[in-house]
């Protein structure tokens, strides 16, 4: 590319009084060959161009690295906001987990407290069968003791009535024998003898019984008190 | 000097970045600077029909364009195998990866650019090899 004079000497005085020139890469291509003059003038540009270009370029990376490392502190914090979310969710879920053991647990409690009430009502009532199966065994024992007595009674009235039975058969036996014989005149000595001695035999006997079944009963009392 | 290049980024700051580098080392005249490789297939479309206003020369595609419907390597294929192949194209990446830069070689790329603050070294040397991708003899090379 190539500029006449007149244009020439206009960007050279701009770039003198005004301190502006040309700029970018149309520097490059233009051609110089023939004005040194113009030829400075191009070389002064592109020199501050490239000036202005390395400050943008430094700047441009500062912020490139600055944008970089907010990028890498964003992730950080993403990273950071998903392992507290990871742990939130964690807790929560050991919260329910707590809870639901919670439930479990008072509802285990309120089961062991009815099972225990039941526990104690049953025990209470077992109490009382047990004291009932008590007193029906007092009871029966003695049921028991009074059929004994009564049985012994009876059996010992039973004795009574025949031993009483014999003495009396053979008292009057041996007085009807005793009678008969003095009715028809017979020998008396021996038989009223034995009569008499049987007579006494007999009421020994008979007081023994009697004290016998006095002593038996004397006793019967005493065992039962 | 290479008339004319395209940056496929969908970093702002990095446009800025390449802008400024590549002036600095009179890498380029002109820059195109792009944010989503859908709309740099759509140029390339395009130009494949006949139309070449404003072909760039070479291309430099970002590896991972966020808000595109694929990423660079797929556009360098679809601009090596469907749109003619006649750019010097490659991947300027933060990515160092082995795997992602054989995926990239079988895609058509001639270059891996690592992409990092101080980047002009790099654009230094690729300037250097500019002409051996240009005429297809360099082979392809990763600046790290």
């Amino acid at each position: 590319m190539k500029f006449n004079k007149e244009i020439k000497n206009e960007l050279i005085e701009l770039l003198e009084k005004k301190n502006i020139g040309l700029e970018g890469n149309i520097l490059k291509i233009i051609d110089t060959s023939d004005d040194p003059n113009f030829a400075k003038y191009v070389e002064d540009c592109k020199e501050k161009d490239k000036e202005t270009r390395k400050k943008r370029l430094d700047i441009t990376k500062q912020v490139q690295e600055k944008n970089k490392e907010l990028l890498e502190v964003n992730a950080e914090n993403e990273r950071i906001m998903e392992e507290l979310q990871s742990t939130l969710k964690e807790v929560e879920d050991a919260k329910i987990t707590f809870e639901v053991q919670n439930r479990e647990l008072v509802a285990w409690k309120q089961d062991n407290e009815r099972i225990s009430l039941e526990l104690q009502q049953e025990m209470a009532k077992s109490e009382l069968a047990r004291i009932g199966a008590e007193e029906a065994k007092t009871a029966a024992v003695n049921d028991l003791d009074v059929l004994q007595k009564k049985k012994q009674t009876e059996l010992i009235g039973n004795i009574v009535k025949i031993a009483l039975g014999v003495i009396i058969s053979i008292g009057i036996i041996t007085t009807f024998m005793y009678i008969l014989a003095l009715l028809i005149n017979k020998d008396t000595q021996m038989i009223g003898s034995t009569w008499s001695n049987m007579l006494g035999i007999l009421l020994t006997n008979a007081f023994s019984i009697i004290g016998t079944i006095m002593g038996v009963k004397y006793s019967g009392k005493e065992d039962k008190e | 000097m290479i008339d004319s290049l395209m940056l496929v980024d969908d970093e702002n700051l990095f446009h800025l970045v390449f802008e400024d580098a590549c002036s600095l080392l009179d890498i380029s005249l002109s820059l195109k600077s792009l944010n989503s490789s859908d709309e740099a297939a759509k140029l390339f479309e395009k130009w494949f029909k006949g139309d070449l206003q404003d072909k760039p020369e070479c291309v430099f595609v970002d590896l991972n364009i966020i808000g595109s419907s694929f990423d660079g390597i797929e556009l360098i294929r679809k601009v090596n195998f469907e749109y003619g192949n006649n750019v010097v194209i490659g991947i300027i990446s933060s990515s160092n990866e082995p795997e992602e830069q054989a995926k990239a070689v079988q895609a058509g790329a001639q270059f891996w650019i690592i992409k990092s603050d101080d980047i002009e070294p790099r654009l230094e040397q690729f300037k250097e090899d500019y002409e051996g991708y240009k005429n297809r003899t360099a082979p392809f090379k990763v600046y790290k």
